[in-house]
């Protein structure tokens, strides 16, 4: 089969079966569409049934690379600074910890799971644990949006909780792209040519530069632009290069792309138009990025059982324990309840998009470990995240017997609504 | 001004990363599709200000940073980018197709004919007898024997004469011009692109029955039949089901209509018809049985889908011109292209009057007609692989003669939208007073 007509059909077909089935599933069942993309890819790619192969995967790497960079563009959309600002400090803090508390825990673990079960040298071992680490500290956004929008219908309460669900969604965002971009740079491969090889700060440099200065000279370039057809061309032509320098220089696309749509949505008087834009795209583009990194699945040639099963047992409970945490020392547990970090379990496709980067590096440790945990972590969590999110609301209501509508919702909630305002698909 | 000293820093800085990069997972090929973006885009939109046609700026920009030019866009990108050529072709066709209406064929197709017939044969005796007349000019057709001479004249005629749809799309999309001279031009690009199927197949046999060639198969006509009724069954069953998923389905055209143009043309390649055929059917099929109102809602998602593809491909167009040949050759080509111009001129003329088509179409038409793009440039490196003796340097004369036609032609195209009342002189959008679709 060539690789134009494996990329049609496994669009197709990953467009049919969420049309047919999993839209159905999701209004009546509340399950969330995107991991069953990752099993068809999976299932098409070279180590099942071998439709897509390992070459047509390699051949849409330009394809893939572009949508990490697009979703980074898309999760940087979302942070708009006036609206951000309705929100009260203590969900940032609480959100904050709870980010790196998980990146901590789950990073130490597999450090030590690597080390000492695989027999891995302490410095290699470092780079695939962090890896995970950003990873596991991702959450399902759109899980989030799909509850709040069945919770809205049914004029539920819960509208604190579910403001500091959106608000730790998108800084668990913001953790893992930069924890990720950052630990590039401290893995970085000396490049071909024959200049100095940057230290890891300048590669860190390199890396926000190319958001900041992407993101500033593409204000300038874009400003007063309102027609939507031009601004596409525009705005594709940034996230592109940005994504193409990135990944040229083998950095994470994620971090300069979103600073780029950070920057632009902050900045630019067509502020909504951008937005628009970037999550118009951002779908198909999001299809295509979860069924290839299904495609690019390869089991580990290594003891991969131990380290996975590691992964998926400490990433809930380091969620649970963080978001537990965090809240008692931010003071907020009598807002949110002890038990709200089980609305952080669920996983989407930002987790597959570092763990897919990392797995196309070509100097990478372990990958294919630190992409098989990903993968089945999303394929465990993502289907079901809207029910965690709706279970962990409703237990919450029950706790406190809150009346049956709050029309007066709590600090962060409504504002929370602005960090991931579109319901993304992370 | 802010644009293009914007567009300088982006350059500068894409040259500071280059030393530290690598080329894995074709992240050159996106860094270039990106850079060429930006700068296609800016030069694009300097020109549309200005008044020249933006695919003028866009093969500009190309042929700035391209590997004649300042090679920050070098041979192998180029190279690499080849699937985005094929697949702005393939959406050029079928948002030709589409453009077309069942009535307007009905009523116009045979005065359409008429013309093209006239035109083609006109501009084929011309350019023909042309460079015959020039053999002792032209270097490489100095020594020639007579028969190889003939089969070279054939060969050239056959492939000067043909137009370009995607310059007449690009051009409309862009401007949205869709005016009487719009109408007529985009009617005989598409007939030509048809007819010229069948004229270079009879002149490739008519060439190697005046140089055979030791081993080569011959082209039956059971290949050339079938590439065209192929192609027109193979479209319309493309058509047929971009029809029902409209009418069924109807949603997320933007990624629809990628997919579609990418599996026509795949299909078509599999198939072995004629790729850009099998999408113009397909795309006028699609736009005649949809129901009312789905099939315009498609063009508009294709249009915006394809806005970026269209300034790649002009751009790429730009980087593969040999500025050097065009200017080596310059001296032969201006002759060649104004007997072209004539022979347009009068063919239009003669063809409208035979079709009975009036003023502004019968007037400005060959303006519209000058343009050559993608398809001639197919056409010409068939030729090099035809026939090894002289198809190189054929080719580079072609190429250079498309070079300089693609260059003027838009700028020429713009100018009869612009006298025919279809657009403002210097705006990018329809005159308002402009009736649509007349």
């Amino acid at each position: 089969m060539t690789s134009g007509l494996a990329l049609i059909f496994i669009v197709a077909g990953g467009y049919v079966a969420a049309r047919l089935g999993v839209r159905v599933l999701a209004r009546r069942f509340l399950i969330v569409a995107g991991a069953e993309y990752l099993l068809l890819g999976i299932l098409l790619g070279p180590q099942a049934s071998g439709l897509i192969s390992a070459n047509a995967v390699d051949s849409f790497g330009p394809f893939i690379t572009l949508a990490i960079g697009w979703m980074g563009a898309a999760v940087g959309a979302e942070f708009h600074l006036v609206s951000l600002l309705r929100i009260s400090g203590s969900a940032y803090q609480t959100a904050l910890l709870e980010a790196l508390l998980t990146l901590a825990v789950v990073g130490a673990v597999l450090l030590a799971v690597f080390v000492r079960l695989l027999g891995e040298p302490l410095g290699s071992a470092i780079a695939p644990a962090a890896v995970l680490g950003a990873v596991a500290v991702t959450t399902s956004a759109s899980g989030i949006a799909l509850a709040a929008r069945r919770l809205a219908r049914e004029h539920a309460s819960g509208a604190a909780l579910l403001g500091q669900l959106r608000v730790s969604s998108g800084m668990d965002a913001v953790v893992g792209i930069v924890a990720f971009g950052l630990l590039l740079c401290l893995v970085h491969a000396a490049p071909p040519s024959d200049v100095r090889p940057p230290t890891p700060t300048e590669w860190a440099v390199i890396t926000v530069a190319i958001g900041v200065v992407g993101g500033i000279v593409y204000h300038l370039f874009l400003a007063g632009e309102r027609n939507a057809d031009r601004l596409f061309i525009a705005l594709a032509a940034a996230i592109t290069l940005a994504s193409g320098t990135a990944a040229y220089a083998r950095l994470s696309p994620l971090l300069p792309t979103m600073l780029i749509g950070a920057i632009l949505v902050n900045t630019s008087r067509a502020r909504r138009e951008i937005a628009a834009v970037i999550h118009r795209v951002h779908r198909p583009l999001y299809l295509v990025l979860l069924v290839f990194a299904g495609a690019a699945w390869r089991p580990s040639e290594r003891a991969w059982l131990v380290p996975i099963v590691c992964y998926l047992v400490v990433r809930p409970l380091a969620k649970v324990g963080s978001a537990r945490l965090a809240a008692r020392l931010s003071g907020t547990t009598r807002r949110l309840g002890p038990d709200w970090g089980y609305g952080l379990v669920g996983q989407g496709s930002l987790a597959v998009a570092i763990a897919l980067n990392y797995r196309l590096l070509d100097n990478s440790v372990l990958p294919n470990i630190v992409f098989t945990a990903a993968v089945i972590s999303v394929l465990l969590t993502d289907l079901m995240s809207a029910r965690l999110v709706q279970a962990t609301v409703q237990r919450h209501r029950r706790r406190h017997a809150e009346p049956a509508s709050d029309p007066t919702p709590a600090e962060g909630a409504d504002a929370g609504a602005a960090v991931t305002n579109t319901g993304g698909e992370r | 001004m802010r644009r293009p000293v914007i567009l300088l820093i982006v350059f500068g800085l894409v040259e500071l990363v280059r030393p530290l990069g690598s080329t894995g997972y074709g992240a050159q090929a996106l860094l270039t599709f990106g850079f060429l973006l930006l700068a296609a885009y800016t030069v694009g939109e300097i020109a549309a200000s200005i008044g020249i046609p933006a695919i003028v700026g866009y093969m500009a920009a190309g042929a700035a940073f391209g590997p004649w030019g300042l090679d920050s866009v070098s041979r192998e990108a180029v190279a690499r980018l080849v699937p985005v050529s094929d697949l702005a072709i393939a959406l050029i066709a079928f948002l030709a197709g589409a453009e077309l209406q069942w009535q307007e064929v009905r009523d116009r197709g045979v005065a359409l004919l008429k013309v093209v017939s006239t035109e083609l044969l006109l501009g084929a005796v011309a350019l023909g007898a042309t460079l015959y007349a020039m053999q002792d000019v032209v270097p490489f057709l100095r020594d020639l024997p007579r028969s190889e001479l003939l089969a070279v004249v054939v060969l050239f005629a056959s492939v000067a004469v043909v137009h370009s749809p995607a310059v007449t799309m690009a051009l409309l999309t862009d401007t949205g011009a869709r005016g009487p001279v719009a109408r007529t031009t985009l009617g005989v690009v598409l007939i030509t692109d048809v007819v010229v199927v069948l004229l270079f197949t009879g002149a490739l046999t008519v060439a190697r029955s005046l140089v055979p060639i030791a081993g080569a198969a011959g082209l039956s006509f059971g290949v050339v039949a079938w590439e065209i009724a192929g192609a027109l069954l193979v479209g319309g069953v493309l058509g047929g089901a971009a029809a029902l998923y409209l009418r069924f389905v109807g949603e997320e055209l933007f990624l629809f209509a990628l997919l579609f143009t990418l599996l026509g043309a795949e299909v078509a390649h599999l198939a072995h018809v004629e790729a850009l055929l099998t999408l113009l059917v397909a795309g006028f099929v699609a736009e005649n049985v949809s129901p009312h109102g789905s099939g315009e809602a498609l063009r508009r998602a294709m249009e915006r889908s394809a806005a970026p593809v269209f300034v790649v491909f002009f751009a790429l167009s730009g980087a593969q011109m040999d500025l050097s040949a065009v200017l080596r050759l310059l001296p032969l080509l201006l002759p060649l292209a104004l007997v072209r111009g004539g022979a347009l001129w009068a063919g239009t003329r003669l063809g409208s009057r035979w079709a009975g088509i009036g003023d502004p179409e019968r007037r400005l038409l060959w303006l519209g007609l000058v343009s050559q793009a993608g398809v001639a440039i197919g056409l010409a490196s068939v030729l090099a692989g035809v026939f090894p003796s002289f198809g190189g340097e054929l080719r580079t004369l072609l190429l250079a003669f498309i070079a300089l036609n693609q260059t003027i032609g838009p700028v020429l195209f713009r100018r009869a939208l612009v006298q025919g009342g279809e657009i403002a002189p210097r705006a990018r959008s329809p005159a308002p007073a402009e009736p649509v679709g007349s």
